[in-house]
């Protein structure tokens, strides 16, 4: 079996689409590296015992691997294509710039994918050193931690890039959709690391939710540049959302039960990281698609609003939390508000931006 | 195909094969105890590593005289006058016959308080470790920790700079 992944010259004879294979490889390695973070967030909170090579760790490196390599196996094949002087085809992954000089010829968003999984080893490093210093605590948010996670949204988003080259075709228009929905969901980690900053009255971590959910939701929006797109992004979250709600606890305790670890006293079961996903996202996916004539910032405000508004109300009704203090609620939803208007704004120009990296033929589906 | 699928599974008993004695977690350490009296009952806390210190994480275990058949608790945190933390007492994932916190960290420096109330077949009794002496934080100042690990977003922020200024001829 025989599987075209360089950059070259269009064959009759192909039925697989010219650069679907060494994408789906790039998003699937962030999916594993996904599924390896819910399960080790709920690993820390319900049983406890840790080591460098349980198996969520494994998922978060093989995720990253896997993405890294396939990123590395197209710039040394779109190099060996270019050196030989064929003719390179920016379906994959973009069009081609120079690393060293003209050393390696690189597709732009499997040169941005590779960077990211580099950058993952060289965070790893830090991490190690950190761990030995402080110990082996499960802090989500400890700064090598934010490192790693931002490593691994760099990748995301190369992924997200080397689908936008290929939006006039249909399997470029889903794996935007995947793409997107897999880096916000990674994203509403990531914000933790918001905690450190002070913000007064405002819950940063709310705030900041609210700002990259209607970013990235805007950003696949204008890249497919038509009805239903900030849905499909949404819909994708949703069902991550979902099927993580059952697959954290439930991995989380076959896995205890398989190396004979108890659950911890008191463990609660509520699913941590899918539980970080505003379920009000669908919400603000149909109010961007609704108010699409008006200008970026308007539903991005109202986008924000609603995430920051509800983010308390999921706490209360999942954890059985307390309604925060009104003052903070308050602050925290007019941040919101201003946010979600930058996020909207930032996001509709980022989809415009991932719209010029296709080859220019142009807006077939505008 | 057949060869694939054979690397595949070789890939994955390897992964298996080397995940599973990787899985002997460390014991459980104690190198320095303190007691306290918690009403009718005596409790040993003892501590992974000694002097503490803000943010490196260490085991406490928390030993009630007699075990802990009957009884329950909860562990409140104080840093000076401020409640910090708490919740009930949890048997210690690593060792189940006692109550623990494990690989926790506090989070300050300065002068802690732990108070524990417990409830068993004596009757209810409240007790308190108090002044427990958590010293400054090891390692590089916390700026430069954070500087270090947010490179990667400042590499982003650059790399959207350049595809703005290079596309903002052309998006309206």
């Amino acid at each position: 079996m025989t599987v075209h992944i360089t950059a070259t010259e269009a064959s009759p004879a192909r039925t697989v689409p010219r650069g679907l294979v060494p994408a789906s490889v790039v998003v699937g390695g962030t999916l594993i590296s996904l599924i390896g973070l819910t399960w080790d967030i709920q690993w820390h909170s319900d049983v406890g015992p840790d080591t460098f090579f349980t198996l969520p760790h494994l998922f978060l490196y093989a995720g990253s691997a896997i993405s890294g390599l396939a990123s590395l196996a197209v710039v040394l094949l779109t190099t060996a294509n270019s050196k030989r002087g064929k003719a390179i085809d920016p379906v994959v992954g973009g069009r081609a710039v120079g690393v060293f000089g003209r050393t390696f010829a690189a597709p732009v968003g499997y040169l941005v994918s590779g960077i990211g999984a580099a950058l993952f080893l060289v965070y790893g490093l830090w991490d190690q050193w950190w761990h030995g210093l402080y110990g082996f605590d499960a802090v989500i948010d400890s700064p090598p931690h934010i490192g790693l996670l931002l490593s691994i949204s760099i990748t995301m988003v190369g992924a997200v890039m080397v689908f936008a080259v290929a939006r006039d075709q249909r399997w470029g228009t889903y794996g935007i959709a995947a793409a997107a929905g897999t880096l916000l969901a990674f994203s509403m980690v990531t914000v933790l690391g918001l905690r450190a900053v002070p913000g007064g009255a405002v819950n940063t971590v709310n705030a900041g939710s609210a700002f990259f959910s209607v970013m990235i939701l805007f950003m696949g929006a204008y890249v497919l540049n038509r009805r239903g797109g900030a849905l499909a992004v949404g819909v994708v979250v949703a069902v991550l959302q979902a099927v993580f709600w059952w697959f954290s606890p439930w991995a989380t305790e076959v896995y205890a039960d398989a190396t004979g670890l108890p659950l911890r006293d008191y463990a609660d079961g509520i699913p941590g990281l899918p539980n970080m996903i505003p379920m009000s996202l669908l919400l603000v996916a149909v109010a961007v698609e609704l108010l699409r004539g008006l200008p970026a910032w308007i539903p991005g405000a109202v986008g924000g609003v609603i995430i920051t508004a509800c983010a308390p109300l999921q706490r209360m009704l999942v954890q059985g939390s307390d309604f925060p203090a009104l003052e903070r609620y308050v602050a925290t939803v007019v941040a919101g508000a201003v946010l979600g208007a930058l996020a909207g704004m930032l996001g509709r120009r980022y989809g415009h931006m991932l719209r010029h990296l296709a080859p220019a033929k142009d807006d077939s589906h505008a | 195909m057949r060869k694939t699928l054979l690397g595949l599974l070789g890939t994955a008993a390897l992964l298996f094969g080397l995940t599973t004695p990787a899985l002997a977690f460390e014991p459980v350490n104690v190198v320095h105890t303190e007691k306290v009296k918690a009403g009718p009952y005596d409790l040993t806390i003892g501590f992974s590593t000694w002097p503490v210190k803000a943010m490196q994480s260490l085991d406490f275990t928390f030993v009630p005289e007699n075990g802990l058949e009957g009884k329950k608790g909860t562990l409140t945190l104080f840093r000076g006058d401020v409640e910090s933390d708490g919740g009930p007492l949890a048997r210690h994932p690593r060792k189940r016959d006692v109550w623990g916190l494990d690989v926790f960290a506090l989070p300050e420096p300065g002068a802690w308080t732990m108070r524990f109330d417990i409830d068993g077949p004596a009757g209810a009794g409240t007790g308190e470790l108090k002044n427990l002496q958590v010293m400054e934080q090891p390692g590089p100042p916390m700026g430069l920790s954070w500087a270090i690990s947010t490179f990667p977003l400042f590499g982003l922020i650059a790399l959207i700079v350049v595809a703005w200024r290079r596309t903002r001829a052309t998006v309206a």
